[in-house]
């Protein structure tokens, strides 16, 4: 029964994306009603699943068919274990609920199916990521995701000006169709890696059944290791996809642009499918690592949780600070993304430092993506509705929002204290998860950078509801602050339901954490403690964390609230008053530098490459072949030429000369070979 | 009906082409239906033996003419060549719907300044020419013989000279001349390698070029055919033709010039690889490096174009190179993915090309720059356009993908031990990049942003069905392929990996 209901939760979305356009012969609400349907059925089967975590015991079952037999064997299937279940219900369930905000926020779109299509093929491919039972699936998912994104962002593709994202003039704008390319290509580009990885793995396992990769992992690990360098090309190859995809550095420049589709779709890459793809990728793969570090020893394997826990934490720490500056709503919000991701992603690699830390690291890892999909969902909805209300997408052009949008503004807020991390909201337990797997591996660096990073997002956060909801309401805006409206009803119970799910997971965070442990640790290997390993790991007081994490909160929060909610502190005079600062200013409002590094190098050297190519290298070839070769052939074979040829039609001119070479040639070659 | 059926499947086209070029401006649009049926009869027919294949039946063989003992038209269909004759045969069939209309175009824009009866023989002498493509292809295929091989891809080198002639673009004689001259070149150099083993071992039987195997002379052998064939394949620095006939060619023969580059690719397999194995080895690194060049410079070439032919052309370059990097490996799953690579790549090309001939037929815009915004008036096209855009990418669900998984894994196979293949594997894959940028670009920039000024507002419309539904039958097949693969590489297997002792 289980079985059937892990098929039809990814298959339902399916069979609703290809049925849109017929609904769509009988009225745009229904058409609506049946998208929101096929997901709400998907999140009753993934709900179905749930018991299993009751009785791990019975953990993991597979059910799968052939589907290529020859030349090679492969298997399409779904697999349930822990992992799997937990995730495929926080996509489904966040999803259902994202689609029913759009019946409202979507009524008016006049190319409506569409946006379902894409919607439903979007959770459906984001479920068979999840649940497949075979590494290829896993991928056919994955590039699945990423094409969806690549639609659902450039959805308002007629590239209108109302729709570009970026600016405020005088600074750059972008348009919607060209954020969609450059997300399929910036993640495409670690798609291509990983899919190197994955074949390299195939090579070495002779299977990417994931059962069966856990079970042989020693043994095609070690032949890996016999080839010198072998492991570390395979970590940094299959970390790169989830590096695209979850937007981490030195791959998460595509995020910033990904919200220039309609609000919900924010919602649904940054909350429930596309970003998340890359963490519980990871999460797959650690065990296998985990294995090959701990049980067989191979150090090399150590490159891949380093890597991952570097990469994340670099990644926090980068993309909040660029969310201090922020100037539109949606984008401070992707930044959090960006940077609430690393956290997952520095847990997750953390996990792999020693073998105590396995089951603390990956469920910090697996808590935090939990507790983000809600609030981050729940955030983006209603970003959705602020930006629908006043017709605007920059924080500069709203203020006062609190009286006209006050739904809207405590669900935000929710969210918002969960971001961060004020306690008992869940995104301090999972935070606060976060930290203590830094702190008790001894990482004291990476908690430095992750400590840092939960202080700048306790201010962008705090600037961010600040601006939106506080002060007086913003000269000029475009939409008026003061007349602005809360959404449909559809969009306001969306927004609740998710905001009723952050109150809830805040009040079980604690109990949840202790679960989600307990199972995972059922599922995980017991990893010994080998030789290599170092000294015993530090043990601190259990409320060190607690009391630096808050401590963080309210280093961030205080400064913000003086400047953007209480409004006594002015940032404009501040920052006047500081070279210094502006020139932060500015490194932060240029995103580092990274994505104008990446622009001249990347884009503009390979188009300078193909230009050259095309224009001169080519050029010169076909010069070469088509012109002076056939001159210098020609010259000396005038002669004969102008006694054979015929003055017939130009078609047939110099027919002769060819002949006469081809028979020269053949009686060449024959006579050389003879 | 099924009798002779390899025969009828080869000459029932070339009859009605014959047919049709002796009626004339008689037959008038009845050569363009005339076309498709029978094209639809001899696809059904080689469905059929697909059907027996699979069934359980051995290969199908038939053996008509023997001018010598060692010459005769004789056809096989087995694993191998019938995928690749049913494919091409259905392309043809794709296509000959498509040109019912596009053909009709064509002819008023390049002989507007004739009287309409002057016009009126064009249209059917387009069919009886298109037709004799069918019988090329078909006939390398099932060919078992050098010779009977070599007649038929100069048929096809000179119906493309003659079709290129008559109804290509701007500079369309000069440009089939040039296509004739490589056309010519690669011939003689599978001409020379037909003779030079001919004249050592007394037999143009492909299977029986294994007598050769093991001499010095088998290399011998291998590198004048490859010379040739690498330069049918467009490989570089061979490909200098490609671009210039892809863009001075009628669009609706685009996919069928894919087909003409990318057979070489089968050739290689059958008559090189298959019987001569072991002496090919040397070959397979320098191959592997070729098309990693290749490719990598055909798609740098193509994201310079801005002529949407161009774009088409130049991205032939660089896919035809991944059945190349499946040759270069050497391994049973390689070969067989290549194979597989280079049905898809064809399936995948006739619906990007085609579909960018519709853009141009609705717009008579080629120049990329002066389009966009196509997508809100023709959004099937923009459909089609971006599923060819797939197809090529290798994005699930599509052959493509299934594809590319088989052939690279077929790569890596072979790199576990060799530095150059796993290099080349991992350079390979990431290379697929670049042919995202290039299709996913093209699609923005054509059918995506404002409306271009100049474009005439009213008439930008989808085609009518009978062009674009036959590409949309083309891209359900490339789906059903891509789900269920198993079909095709249960007929490759047993000829390939079954094929050779050495791969078992």
């Amino acid at each position: 029964m289980e079985m059937v209901s892990a098929w039809l939760s990814w298959i339902l979305p399916l069979v609703g994306a290809a049925a849109t356009p017929l609904f769509a012969k009988l009225g745009r609400r229904v058409m609506g009603f049946a998208a929101v349907a096929f997901a709400g059925g998907a999140a009753v089967c993934a709900a179905r699943l749930l018991p299993l975590l009751a009785e791990p015991g019975r953990l993991p079952i597979v059910s799968a068919v052939p589907w290529l037999t020859t030349p090679i064997q492969v298997n399409f299937g779904v697999l349930l274990d822990p992992l799997s279940v937990v995730v495929a219900n926080v996509v489904a369930g966040i999803s259902f609920f994202i689609l029913i905000y759009c019946l409202g926020y979507m009524r008016d779109d006049p190319e409506v199916a569409r946006f379902w299509t894409l919607m439903n093929l979007f959770i459906g491919s984001m479920l068979l990521l999840v649940l497949a039972s075979n590494l290829l699936f896993t991928f056919v998912g994955w590039k699945l995701v990423g094409l969806c994104s690549y639609g659902l962002i450039g959805y308002y593709y007629r590239d209108e000006k109302k729709y570009w994202i970026g600016g405020p003039a005088p600074f750059s704008f972008i348009s919607p169709s060209a954020c969609g390319l450059k997300a399929l290509l910036v993640t495409g580009a670690g798609d291509m890696l990983m899919l190197g990885g994955v074949l390299i793995l195939y090579r070495y396992a002779g299977t990417l059944d994931l059962l069966q990769l856990y079970l042989t992992a020693p043994d095609w690990i070690a032949r890996m290791a016999a080839a010198p360098g072998m492991i570390g090309l395979v970590s940094v190859l299959l970390l790169a996809g989830p590096v695209g995809k979850s937007a981490q550095f030195p791959l998460h420049e595509w995020l910033p642009e990904a919200m220039a589709g309609p609000g919900p779709v924010s919602a649904l890459i940054h909350a429930a499918t596309m970003v998340k793809s890359g963490v519980f990728l990871v999460a797959r793969i650690v065990p296998m690592f985990a294995l090959a570090l701990w049980m067989v020893e191979i150090r090399e394997a150590q490159l891949f949780f380093t890597l991952t826990a570097w990469v994340g934490a670099v990644t926090a720490f980068l993309a909040a600070s660029q969310g201090l500056v922020a100037l539109e709503l949606k984008k401070a919000l992707a930044y959090s993304t960006v940077s609430q991701i690393g956290y997952m992603m520095l847990a997750l690699g953390l996990s792999g430092f020693s073998p105590e830390m396995l089951a603390a690291g990956y469920t910090a890892g697996v808590f935090h993506l939990i507790t983000h999909a809600f609030f981050k969902a729940c955030l983006f909805l209603c970003a959705g509705t602020v930006i629908h209300a006043v017709h605007s997408i920059y924080l500069h052009e709203m203020g006062g929002l609190r009286r006209s949008l006050p739904y809207t503004w405590a669900f935000m807020a929710m969210g918002g204290l969960s971001l961060m991390g004020v306690p008992p909201f869940p995104g301090f337990w999972s935070k606060d998860a976060v930290l203590k797997v830094c702190l008790e591996s001894g990482q004291y660096a990476l908690f430095a950078i992750a400590a840092a990073a939960a202080v700048f997002t306790a201010f962008y956060t705090m600037r961010m509801l600040g601006l939106v909801f506080h002060g007086a309401p913003a000269e000029g805006s475009p939409g008026g602050s003061v007349h602005a409206a809360e959404g449909r009803p559809s969009q306001t119970l969306a927004c609740a339901v998710l905001a009723f799910g952050i109150l809830a997971l805040g009040v079980l965070g604690p109990r949840l954490e202790h679960g989600l442990t307990a199972l995972f640790s059922s599922q995980l290997p017991v990893l010994p403690r080998p030789l290599f390993a170092e000294d015993p790991l530090p043990s601190f007081s259990p409320l060190l964390v607690p009391a630096l994490a808050v401590a963080c909160l309210l280093i961030g929060a205080v400064p913000a609230w003086l400047f953007y909610v209480q409004r006594s502190w002015k940032p404009e005079a501040i920052l006047s008053r500081s070279n210094t600062l502006k020139l932060i200013h500015i490194f932060l409002w240029e995103r580092w530098y990274i994505d104008r590094f990446y622009g001249w190098f990347f884009v503009g050297g390979i188009r300078a490459l193909a230009s050259w190519i095309a224009g001169r290298f080519e050029t010169a070839l076909d010069d070469a072949a088509h012109r002076r070769l056939p001159d210098l052939v020609g010259r000396g074979a005038r002669r004969l030429i102008e006694r054979m040829r015929s003055d017939a039609l130009d078609l047939t001119d110099n027919l002769a000369y060819v002949l006469a070479a081809t028979i020269v040639f053949l009686a060449a070659m024959l006579w050389w070979t003879r | 009906m099924t009798d002779h059926l390899l025969l009828q499947v080869v000459f029932l086209p070339a009859a009605v082409a014959l047919g049709i070029f002796l009626l004339g401006p008689r037959s008038g649009k009845a050569a363009g239906w005339a076309s498709a049926l029978v094209l639809a009869y001899t696809t059904g027919l080689l469905a059929l033996a697909g059907k027996a294949l699979l069934g359980g039946d051995p290969p199908l063989r038939e053996t008509y003419f023997v001018l010598s003992p060692h010459i005769r038209l004789a056809f096989l269909a087995d694993g191998l060549s019938l995928p690749v004759a049913f494919i091409a045969n259905v392309l043809c069939l794709v296509l000959s719907l498509f040109s019912l209309r596009y053909v009709t175009y064509r002819i008023e824009a390049i002989y507007e300044g004739l009287p309409p009866e002057g016009r009126r023989k064009y249209y059917p002498r387009f069919y009886a020419l298109f037709l004799l493509f069918p019988v090329g292809f078909t006939g390398v295929a099932l060919a078992t013989n050098l010779i009977v091989m070599y007649f038929f891809l100069e048929l096809l080198t000179l119906t493309l000279y003659f079709l290129m002639a008559y109804f290509g673009y701007i500079r369309r004689v000069r440009i089939a001349m040039m296509c004739l001259l490589w056309g010519i070149f690669s011939a003689v150099f599978f001409l020379a390698g037909s003779l030079i083993v001919y004249t050592h071992h007394g037999d143009f039987e492909i299977a029986r070029m294994g007598a050769i195997a093991g001499t010095p002379l088998a290399f011998w052998v291998i590198a004048v055919f490859l010379v040739g064939l690498f330069a049918k394949l467009a490989v570089f620095p061979f490909h200098v033709w490609m671009p210039w006939v892809h863009a001075e060619h009628p669009t609706c023969i685009a996919g069928l010039l894919a087909v003409y580059a990318n057979i070489a690719a089968y050739i290689i397999v059958r008559a090189l690889v298959l019987p001569l194995y072991a002496d090919f080895q040397p070959f397979g690194a320098p191959i592997l490096v070729l098309a990693l060049v290749t490719m990598v410079y055909g798609s740098l070439l193509t994201l310079a174009q801005t002529d949407i032919k161009r774009i088409a052309a130049c991205s032939t370059i660089s896919q035809i190179a991944y059945s190349l990097l499946g040759i270069g490996a050497l391994t049973a799953v390689s070969l067989e993915g290549g194979m597989f690579f280079f049905l898809s790549h064809i399936m995948g090309k006739t619906v990007f090309f085609s579909t960018a001939g519709i853009v141009v037929y609705v717009t008579h815009v080629r120049d990329v720059r002066g389009l966009g915004g196509l997508a809100a008036r023709m959004p099937l096209t923009a459909l089609l356009f971006l599923s060819g855009a797939m197809m090529l990418s290798g994005f699930p669900p599509f052959s493509s993908f299934a594809a590319e998984w088989i052939l690279f894994t077929g790569i890596f196979e072979r790199a576990a031990g060799d530095d150059l293949a796993l290099t080349v594997g991992v350079i390979g894959v990431a290379a697929i990049l670049l042919t995202v940028a290039y299709t996913f670009q093209a699609a923005r920039r054509v059918f995506y942003g404002p409306p271009a000024p100049g474009l005439p507002g009213e008439a930008i419309q989808d085609p009518p069905l009978s062009m674009s539904l036959p590409l949309f039958c083309l891209v359900g097949l490339s789906i059903a392929l891509g789900i269920y693969p198993e079909v095709v590489m249960d007929l490759l297997r047993p000829v390939i990996s079954g094929g050779l002792p050495a791969l078992r």
